[in-house]
């Protein structure tokens, strides 16, 4: 093999034979070439372009050793942002922030934070700003919640309620990329049964450092989260009287995704039907059966056929966009969160999939929470509902309150409830009743639906208070 | 009113031992007949009278109390085999499995024993499940019980199958003549299946120790075991199964009765082919078909079990599906009662009266009543009422007097009347008609929110329909196309008074959902404000006043004299829709009217859309859906949120009417002519659309010649398609904009030039901008083209094989044989384009209803699993088993209906209030968020959907009970 190989596979890679010829007095395999890089190719006396044109053609590996250098410049980035994670508070922040401790009452940080945004800058004395406070705190308290109210039932009917007015069947292109997500009623409707797998996983991706910048280096990245399969890279054709399967690359549509020969044989040998049986020459890939029957010869064409050469798991589609900042972002379809974090010049920060499980795994019950109400907002907003966020936080925080993500329904929250009646009102009745009483269970009658059953006031709201008014005898 | 109200503390639920059953059973039922040729219940047989009464004719034989009185007594039957219950074959399988096969203990260890108590004990303490601990037991069990051998006894273990519902079958391993355990050439035991019988799981069910049984999930304190399988099976009354008699004298059965006259027929078989020796299958059989019918009666829709059927084929209904479902005892009779003092009727409306009233006719006020106690203010009334007596209005229709601690209901009727009166005295209670005032709640299904049900004041009214304000018909979804709605009539004072202080409708002004207010004006009441505020309206001053007279401003509360001087001028419409403000009102927005210039002249706005309030007068903008719409009402926003609900009421009862004397003066019509556009102008639209056209022909010649670049990800075709949906969408819209431009409201300012006879005063325009009803979108399609329809999300593909229609080549991929409709619908639409828009419109009715299903479904889990959250005192909220789910309601603790736009408090007014007039230069009015939008993307939207029903592609998965 040896240097003929690497000059074929030069030139099969579009490298001019004037150059491979160059290349090959120094180098020997094409390893060796994209190590050296393009300083080492010009030490050869190539110039800046031709090497760097080399480097390129030379795929994959190149874009290696450029995301390394994008992950370190990454690593220090990713430092800061972690380290600033908390709100700095402003001098006018601050200054509020003591006053209030000094008066003695509690505001929303939300609202210090936009009284002092518009102090700043103006000109207010001390005493005004104690009396803003203390305004303020006024006309929180007149808006705070009455204790007792049944926020819970509030919140399901402001949920539910605009549900009647969305529209089922509605799906949504992402942005320009012309990923199909679920939107409207459906998609609401798996929120809050907290599917394992959305019907239209997708996950947007900013990218960051060269990546956002450069449009090259934003698809060799989307190539590394894009499945390849073998067929997007090569025509495979079936030897049936030799009983093998050969596979043609397409020299061009490797270099576009980055794969090399190597890669894809170490890929075929991976793949358990077909370990052993891989050969090689220089422009083709030869899969010979071990056994002279058809069955086993289908099973490895279905095997070779299906091959991923490259990508992550589930993402079987990612598609390069610019975000409003014109930053170049990857919308996909499907989903691998765990995956794509791993991945160089992916702004792990900013990457979110629609899969809340898959966050929930991943990043934890608190960011699940998160992804909840962001995905239910959404669903909200782009059917053009208004729906008060804290009617959603509500839920979220239910579903996610013992540190797993529970669905609303008879396997989730309500096949929980510690009110036999209250199930059994629900759904799934019988057996609801018969284990009951197996095990003994009490019922306490506290909640809602166990106290109408039986005919009492509900311990909510006005039911919620026990006053009893016995007037004085002989005051009359 | 009377003392205490909650009674019950808690309940205990627990199995029933065969001991405890034989002792409330009152009667052994051993004769499978109901009644005698005379019609007597026969003794000891089904309808036995110990059993209890339906006839009132007849006595109880055990508690003496007539028919409808006794609520009836259990009997019992004794089983001559024990038979399994249904509901529990699978507990007896899991708890065998988990037992040994000779001793009975639990296969677990003492230390394992132990520690599962303590933790269960821990649990049912904190009042938490057991399940999932017992479910760790089985499985730690099943496991040993394959491989191990009992570490009690040492002995080996069978393993337990379940042929379900209820046949347990034992895994015995087989043994040759020397004992030695026969296998299979790979080495597994050989094993054969053994059919236990009831008595056999009973008495290995029997084995178990109490404290066995615990850690297996039966409370040994309520349940053993044994009890799961059944020796002796409680009747029940016959209140619980009462028969009915059919109009020809025929008595028919309930279901109930049915199964227990075949349990009890194959139990006197079972017994008798006992006594007499019959041979073992005999009894066998007999016994399965006891089992067979004992199973059906606790539940006929078992898995692996034939449901048991009437004589008509009717499956029977038995215990479990009494209970289930949503026509079943719980959902139906439990959670849902049906009432009395209710009532329903058709709707209509009527604008003359108050958005907290409700019309209510007076053949309903007659029949509904409210108890009133007899005192010294009103016994006059009283006392007249029931002079009426119960035909005339306001009557009375019963008296209820308590005379020697005994209750005494007397009916008002025509010959007692005087005898009623005279002995009338205070606590008495009078059964009065309804009439003006009354509060009643008033409720329309679906009860989606609870703005579904709202406490109105009474207005007693001629003819049959509830009547009632146009500004509620939002929060209840309502229109006047036959809907019914339901009133209930408070019955006591406690919920009268909490009616009045919640239920309101003026206190439901306000949306939870959002904020916002959701009752607020509707159709004319928008246009009529607007034709009335807009610039260079003008009255006579006695029209003025009259109309000030017609909207009840005169002698009006929150108006102040001093606007209703004589000006000695024509009034301006903007003058007299100031009397409605308050006078300290200060505001300005841009109306719905705004055409969102890209510099916004402020209060020189050519089309009169910002809106100026100073001090309660309306110095510049029209009135219009974002003033007082409902969703959007910007000036009805602040009113209830500064000047409380009533004021809030008040405005929009006056402003309504005088939105309604408004449009009366001016006059408003509509109709096709609204929508005619010049000659040229439509020429210019055609030359567009088929611009349009032919530029998808030129697409699909690039396709077809292959040289059509498909967009990253996508096929050649998806992209073809795509990109003709895209020209076809924008022409329908370059169409539309061409169109609008024709269409204006009237001359907007006195320079403003136009030549088209149409456009001088078009009403059409007037009600779609100013959020009135319909949308620009409607009138372009009117005037200028309909566009693409859409079928599952896409052009029309289905029809023919390869086309739509025959009029279509096959493989025809134009704009025309897609579905596509150039005409509008005043120019008419082709048969070709009619169909393709029926196609589309049927989706969109499909689409409804499929909708209405998931999202009800959807509604009932979210209430479920919600409704026991409340706000404690401490702001968390909590959970009935006093979880905290949130530490502070929403992060900040705010009421969503009294946030201000979703935020806690409105920076400009904390700045104003403090700082006065420093404050101008820090407040943000223009970026003022205050209620924007609300809802009035999504009526847009809605109008847009409904219109356009692009609906997309289809998700079948469905999931109901």
């Amino acid at each position: 093999m040896a240097k003929k190989d690497t000059f074929n596979a030069l030139v099969t890679r579009g490298v001019e034979t004037s150059v491979a010829d160059e290349l090959l007095t120094k180098f020997s395999t094409l390893k060796s070439i994209s190590e050296a890089g393009v300083e080492g190719l010009m030490e050869i006396g190539l110039s800046e372009e031709v090497a760097n044109d080399v480097i390129t053609k030379v795929g994959k590996r190149a874009s290696r050793s450029t995301a390394k250098k994008k992950a370190e410049e990454v690593e220090v980035v990713h430092m800061e942002i972690v380290s600033n994670k908390h709100h700095e508070y402003s001098d006018e922040e601050k200054k509020l922030l003591a006053m209030e401790e000094e008066l003695g009452i509690k505001l929303p940080l939300k609202v210090i934070v936009d009284i002092a945004s518009r102090l700043e800058g103006a000109d207010i004395s001390d005493e005004k700003c104690r009396e803003l406070l203390t305004v303020a705190d006024r006309m929180y308290q007149s808006h705070r919640m009455d204790p007792h109210e049944s926020a819970g039932v509030m919140a399901a009917h402001s949920l539910g309620e605009p549900g009647t007015q969305m529209n089922m069947r509605t799906f949504h292109f992402s942005g320009v990329a012309n990923i199909l997500t679920t939107q409207g009623l459906p998609r609401l409707i798996e929120i809050v049964d907290a599917r394992r797998i959305p019907s239209t996983p997708s996950m947007d991706i900013p990218l960051k450092g060269l990546a956002a910048e450069d449009e090259k280096v934003a698809r060799l990245v989307s190539y590394e989260i894009e499945t390849t399969s073998l067929l997007n890279i090569a025509t495979v054709e079936t030897d049936i009287t030799n009983m093998r399967m050969i596979i043609h690359p397409d020299q061009r549509k490797m270099d576009e995704r980055g794969v090399t020969m190597a890669d894809i044989i170490e890929r075929l040998n991976k793949v358990k039907a077909l370990r052993g049986l891989v050969s090689s020459d220089d422009f083709e890939i030869t899969v010979t059966s071990d056994e002279p029957s058809f069955k086993k010869l289908q099973v490895i064409s279905d095997a070779v056929k299906n091959a991923k050469i490259k990508g992550i798991d589930g993402i079987s589609r990612a598609v390069l966009t610019k975000d409003r900042d014109d930053r170049w972002k990857i919308i996909t379809e499907g989903s691998n969160l765990k995956e794509v974090l791993k991945v160089d010049g992916v702004n792990n920060e900013k990457t979110m999939t629609n899969s809340i499980l898959e966050v929930a795994d991943v990043l934890g019950i608190e960011a699940a929470r998160n992804a909840i109400i962001r995905e239910a907002f959404g669903t909200l907003s782009e059917a053009g509902l208004n729906v008060d966020i804290r009617h959603i936080m509500l839920v979220a925080d239910l579903m996610t309150n013992d540190g797993y993500v529970k669905a609303i329904g008879r396997h989730g929250i309500s096949g929980r409830k510690s009110s036999v009646l209250a199930r059994a009102a629900f759904e799934i009745t019988a057996p609801h009743l018969l284990h009951a009483a197996m095990n003994g269970e009490v019922d306490h009658l506290e909640g809602v639906a166990e106290n109408i059953i039986v005919g009492q006031p509900v311990t909510l709201g006005t039911g919620a208070v026990n006053l009893i008014y016995t007037p004085k005898k002989g005051d009359e | 009113m009377k003392g205490i109200i909650k009674k019950i503390d808690r309940i205990n639920f627990g199995l029933m031992s065969p001991e405890q059953i034989r002792e409330m059973s009152v009667v052994k039922i051993e004769r499978p007949d109901t009644y005698d040729e005379d019609g007597y219940p026969i003794e000891s047989g089904l309808m036995d009278s110990r059993l209890g009464v339906i006839d009132p004719s007849l006595k109880c034989r055990t508690c003496g109390e007539k028919g409808g009185e006794c609520q009836g007594h259990f009997g019992m039957i004794e089983l001559a085999r024990p038979v399994i219950h249904v509901g529990f074959g699978d507990d007896i399988h899991k708890i065998l499995r988990s037992t040994c096969t000779e001793c009975g203990r639990v296969l677990l260890d003492d230390d394992e024993i132990e520690e599962f108590t303590e933790k269960m004990e821990e649990l049912q303490e904190a009042g938490e499940s057991v399940e999932d601990l017992v479910k760790d037991v089985y499985k730690i069990c099943k496991d040993k019980k394959t491989k191990e051998v009992c570490p009690h006894c040492g002995a080996e273990q069978e393993d337990i199958k379940i042929v379900k519902p209820i046949d347990i079958i034992e895994v015995r391993k087989q043994y040759d003549e020397n004992g030695e355990l026969m296998t299979e050439e790979d080495g597994t035991p050989l094993t054969e299946d053994y059919d236990l019988t009831a008595s056999e799981v009973r008495e290995k069910l029997q084995r178990i120790p109490d404290e066995d049984a615990y850690v297996l999930g039966v409370n040994p304190e309520v349940a053993r075991p044994e009890w799961m399988v059944l020796t002796v099976l409680p009747v029940p009354p016959v209140t619980v199964r009462p028969s009915i008699t059919l109009d020809t004298g025929e008595r028919s059965e309930d279901d109930l009765t049915h199964k227990l006259v075949d349990i009890l027929r194959i139990n006197q078989r079972l017994i008798e082919n006992m006594d007499a020796g019959a041979p073992q299958l005999i009894v066998e059989d007999l016994w399965k078909l006891l089992q067979y019918h004992v199973t059906t009666y606790f539940d006929n829709e078992a898995s692996g079990v034939p449901p048991a059927r009437h004589r008509s084929g009717r499956p029977l209904k038995t215990l479990a599906q009494r209970l289930k479902g949503k026509e079943g005892r719980f959902r139906s009779n439990l959670s849902g009662k049906r009432v009395n003092f209710s009532a329903r009727t058709v709707i209509s409306p009527d604008p003359n009266i108050s958005i907290n009233e409700v019309g209510v006719p007076e053949m309903i006020a007659k029949e509904v009543t409210v108890p009133t106690y007899v005192n010294e203010w009103n016994i006059e009334e009283l006392k007249e009422a029931i002079l009426n007596g119960p035909n005339v209005h306001p009557g009375a229709n019963y008296v209820k007097k308590t005379i020697n601690g005994k209750e005494m209901k007397v009916r008002v009727l025509d010959d007692n009347r005087e005898l009623v009166v005279e002995n009338l005295e205070y606590g008495d209670v009078v059964m009065r008609h309804l009439k003006d005032g009354d509060i009643v709640l008033f409720n329309r299904q679906p009860s989606l929110h609870r703005m579904s049900m709202m406490a109105h004041e009474v207005r007693v009214l001629p003819y049959k329909t509830f009547r009632l304000n146009l500004c509620v018909c939002p929060p209840y979804n309502a229109d006047f196309d036959g809907d019914e709605m339901n009133m209930h009539v408070f019955q006591t004072d406690e919920s009268r008074a909490e009616a009045k202080s919640l239920m309101r409708v003026q206190e439901h002004i306000l949306s939870p959902r959002f904020g916002g207010p959701i009752i607020g004006a509707i159709h004319d009441h928008i246009s009529g404000a607007y034709l009335l505020t807009r610039d260079g309206f003008t009255v006579r001053e006695d029209d003025a006043f009259q109309m000030i007279r017609k909207s009840h401003l005169l002698n009006n509360e929150y108006v102040d004299k001093k606007h209703l001087k004589r000006k000695n001028r024509d009034w301006t419409g903007k003058e007299l829709f100031s009397l409605l403000l308050p006078d300290d009102l200060n505001m300005n927005y841009k109306a719905e009217i705004c055409r969102k210039c890209e510099t916004c002249l402020k209060e020189d706005c050519q089309y009169d859309a910002f809106v100026v309030i100073k001090d309660g007068q309306l110095t510049h903008g029209a009135i219009d859906e974002a003033a007082y719409g409902s969703f959007s009402g910007k000036i009805l926003d602040t009113i209830v949120k500064e000047y409380g609900p009533s004021r809030a009421k008040e405005f929009l009862d006056r402003s309504t009417d005088l939105a309604i004397c408004g449009i009366m003066k001016t006059g408003i019509t509509t109709g096709t002519n609204d929508e005619e556009i010049p000659e040229e102008a439509i020429e210019v639209i055609d030359a567009h659309l088929d611009k349009a056209e032919q530029e998808v022909d030129k697409l699909i010649a690039t396709y077809e010649e292959g040289l059509l670049q498909p967009l990253p990800g996508r096929s050649a075709e998806e992209t073809l398609e795509m990109r003709i949906v895209q020209v076809l969408g924008e022409a329908r819209d370059t169409a539309g904009e061409i169109a609008e431009g024709y269409l204006t409201m009237g001359k907007q300012s006195q320079d403003d030039s136009y030549d088209y006879v149409m456009a001088v005063e078009n009403h059409s325009v007037v009600m779609a901008r100013t959020g009135a009803r319909a949308s620009m979108l409607n009138l372009t399609q009117i005037t200028a083209c309909v566009g693409q329809q859409a079928v599952r999300g896409g052009r029309i593909e289905r029809g023919y094989i390869n086309r739509t229609l025959p009029h279509f080549k096959k493989g025809e991929l134009g704009a025309k044989a897609k579905g596509f409709v150039h005409s509008s619908y005043k120019s008419g639409l082709d048969p070709i384009e009619f169909f393709f828009h029926a196609m589309g419109g049927r989706e969109g009715l499909v689409d409804t209803a499929v909708r209405t299903s998931r999202s009800g479904y959807m509604q009932r889990r979210l209430v479920s699993a919600l409704e026991d959250l409340k706000l404690t005192a401490d702001g968390s909220i909590r959970n009935t088993a006093d979880t905290i789910i949130q530490f502070r309601y929403g992060e900040d603790g705010t009421d969503p209906t009294r946030s201000v736009g979703g935020k806690v408090i409105d920076m400009d007014d904390l700045f104003t209030e403090v700082l006065g007039d420093d404050a101008d230069a820090l407040l943000r009015l223009d970026s003022r968020d205050v209620g924007e939008d609300y809802g009035s993307r999504e009526k847009d939207e809605m109008e847009y959907f409904e219109e356009e029903n692009s609906d997309y592609e289809s998700e079948t998965e469905y999931e109901s009970e």
